[in-house]
C-alpha cells in the first residue's frame, strides 16, 4: 500500500515499524508527490484533482505550492475534518486497537492480524460513504432467505453486504495504515495553519478552482465546499462551484453521476483552451 | 438572458483583459461572449443549477450562489467591472445588492427591465392586470421578478444612495440609444429597458 508505512521493515531493528512509524500528514503526502513531480522534471501541473482525502491533497497543493499548478479540482472534500468526521474515524480506530490480534501494532510476525477490528472499521466507514436513500434503494429490508434466523446471522441483505465490504477490505489493507491515514485526515486543517483564517491559506494562489459537492454527501456536506468557496471569494480567486444532485452519498465522486463528467470535461477543456494546449 | 444589443453595448464598455464579475450570469452567454471578444478574466455567480452546469461546461468560472447572500464575501474593488443584467429585479434586497456591487467593482453595469414603458402602463390602466411582457412572461404569482421598477425609480434610488450614474442607455423597440437628458420623462415612457453605468460617488 502506498510507498512506506507501518508494515515496512525498519532498518534499525530489522522489524516492521508498527507503531514506531512516524505520524504523517496530508502535507507529507503532497510533499512526496512533489518529489515525484520534480524527479520527472515537471515544472508545473496542468491540474490537480482528487476526491475526499484526495481533495484535501488538492487543497494542500494549492495552498503550499501555488505556483506549481494551473488548476485545482477538489471534490467532495473539506479544508478540515468536522467533529463528526473525527468521531467516525475514532470508532474505526478503536475497533482495530481493541482487537486482541492487534498487539499494539506488532502483529506482523504473529501469523495473524486484527481482521475483525479492521473489518468493523471498514463497515462503519462504508456507511458514511453512502446515504440513507442509497441504502434504502439498494436494500430496503430485503432478506437473504425467506425466513428469519431468530438470531444474529446476517438475515438482511444490508448486513451481508456490509460484512462482505469489511472482510474483503482486510485482504487489501493494512490495519496500522488505516490508523495512520485516518489520523492524517483528522489532523488536516488548512485554516489552523493561518490562525483560523482559511482565506489566508490561498492568498498567493492564482490557479483556477473547480469545487464540486454532492447533495446527499453527509460525510463532506456541501456546506464544507461552500466555506471553501467563500474563502476563495475573499481573495477574488478564479473559482467555479457546483453542487451536483445525487442520492449516492459521498461515494458519488467515484461513480458516473449525471452532469458530473460534463462539468469536469467542460472545466478541463476550458482551462486547456486558455493555455492554448 | 442578455440580448445581442445589450451584449454589444456591454462589450463596448469593457477594456481588454478586464476582470469582470457577472452576477446572475444564467447560462454564461454574456461571459462567454466577453471572454471571446475582450479576453476578459470572467467570474460568474448563478443561482440555478442548470445555469451553473451550462456555464462551467463551457469552461467559464462560475459559482453556484446567491446575489443576496454571497457578494459580501468578495473584497473591495476586486473587479474592474461588475455586471448585473436582468437580475436586480429578482433579488430580495436590491438596495443591498447595489451597494455590494459598488463596493466590489470599480465600475458597475446594470440592465433593468423598465416597467414605466407605456405599453406596460396601459396593461394596468386598461385591463387592470399586472403587466406580463415578452421577457418577463411569468404571471405575478410565480414570477421570480419580485422587485420590478421603472427607469425613474432606479435613478431616484441612485440619488438616494449617492451613486453617480456615469452614463445611461435605453432600449426602445430593439434600438439602444444613449440617454442624453436623464430628467426627461420620455426615457421612462418609451423604453423597455434601461442600462446604467455606475460608480460610487466619492
Amino acid at each position: 500500500m502506498g510507498t512506506t508505512g507501518p508494515s515496512t521493515i525498519n532498518a534499525a531493528t530489522s522489524e516492521p515499524y508498527g507503531m514506531e512509524f512516524p505520524i504523517f500528514t496530508i502535507k507529507d503526502m503532497v510533499n512526496l508527490q512533489l518529489k515525484l513531480i520534480e524527479s520527472l522534471n515537471i515544472k508545473k501541473l496542468f491540474s490537480v484533482i482528487g476526491g475526499s482525502m484526495g481533495g484535501m491533497q488538492v487543497l494542500e497543493w494549492a495552498a503550499s505550492y501555488p505556483n506549481m499548478l494551473y488548476s485545482a479540482i477538489p471534490i467532495a472534500t473539506s479544508y478540515r475534518h468536522s467533529a463528526q468526521n473525527i468521531a467516525f474515524h475514532e470508532v474505526g480506530r478503536q475497533a482495530i486497537m481493541n482487537d486482541p490480534e492487534w498487539h499494539k501494532g506488532h502483529y506482523y510476525n504473529k501469523g495473524n492480524k486484527p481482521r475483525h477490528g479492521l473489518s468493523v472499521a471498514r463497515m462503519i466507514a462504508h456507511i458514511t460513504y453512502l446515504s440513507e436513500g442509497a441504502f434504502q434503494k439498494k436494500f430496503g429490508r430485503d432478506m437473504q432467505s425467506k425466513v428469519l434466523s431468530w438470531g444474529f446471522d446476517a438475515d438482511f441483505q444490508v448486513e451481508s453486504y456490509l460484512r462482505h465490504q469489511g472482510t474483503s477490505f482486510v485482504d487489501r489493507f493494512d490495519a496500522n495504515s488505516y490508523l495512520y491515514i485516518t489520523r492524517a485526515m483528522d489532523y488536516f486543517d488548512l485554516a489552523n495553519n493561518h490562525k483560523g483564517n482559511l482565506a489566508q491559506a490561498f492568498i498567493n494562489t492564482k490557479c483556477k478552482f473547480l469545487i464540486v459537492s454532492f447533495t446527499s454527501d453527509w460525510l463532506f456536506p456541501s456546506s464544507e465546499s461552500q466555506s471553501l468557496v467563500k474563502a476563495l471569494n475573499k481573495t477574488a480567486s478564479d473559482v467555479s462551484y457546483i453542487e451536483i444532485e445525487s442520492d449516492k452519498g459521498h461515494d458519488s465522486f467515484l461513480l458516473e453521476v449525471n452532469d458530473f463528467y460534463d462539468i469536469l470535461s467542460g472545466f478541463i477543456s476550458g482551462a486547456a483552451k486558455k493555455l492554448n494546449i | 438572458m442578455t440580448n445581442i444589443l445589450n451584449q454589444n453595448l456591454i462589450s463596448s464598455l469593457i477594456t481588454h483583459n478586464d476582470k469582470v464579475l457577472d452576477i446572475g450570469c444564467g447560462n454564461g452567454e454574456l461571459l462567454y461572449f466577453l471572454e471571446d471578444n475582450k479576453s476578459i478574466q470572467g467570474q460568474g455567480i448563478e443561482i440555478s443549477h442548470q445555469g451553473v452546469k451550462e456555464s462551467v461546461s463551457k469552461g467559464l468560472s462560475v459559482i453556484q450562489g446567491d446575489a443576496d447572500e454571497d457578494l459580501i464575501n468578495f473584497p473591495d474593488h476586486a473587479f474592474d467591472i461588475v455586471i448585473l443584467s436582468d437580475t436586480l429585479q429578482a433579488t430580495h434586497k436590491p438596495k443591498k445588492v447595489l451597494e455590494q456591487m459598488l463596493r466590489i467593482g470599480k465600475k458597475c453595469i446594470i440592465c433593468i427591465p423598465n416597467f414605466g414603458y407605456w405599453k406596460y402602463r396601459l396593461q394596468i390602466l386598461i385591463y387592470g392586470k399586472m403587466p406580463v411582457t415578452k421577457t418577463l412572461s411569468e404571471p405575478w404569482y410565480s414570477t421570480p421578478n419580485i422587485h420590478l421598477c421603472t427607469i425613474k425609480d432606479f435613478i431616484n434610488l441612485c440619488e438616494h444612495l449617492n451613486i453617480s450614474i456615469n452614463e445611461s442607455y435605453r432600449n426602445t423597440k430593439n434600438n439602444i440609444k444613449k440617454i442624453r437628458n436623464p430628467k426627461s420623462y420620455l426615457n421612462n415612457l418609451l423604453s423597455t429597458e434601461g442600462i446604467f453605468i455606475l460608480t460610487k460617488e466619492k
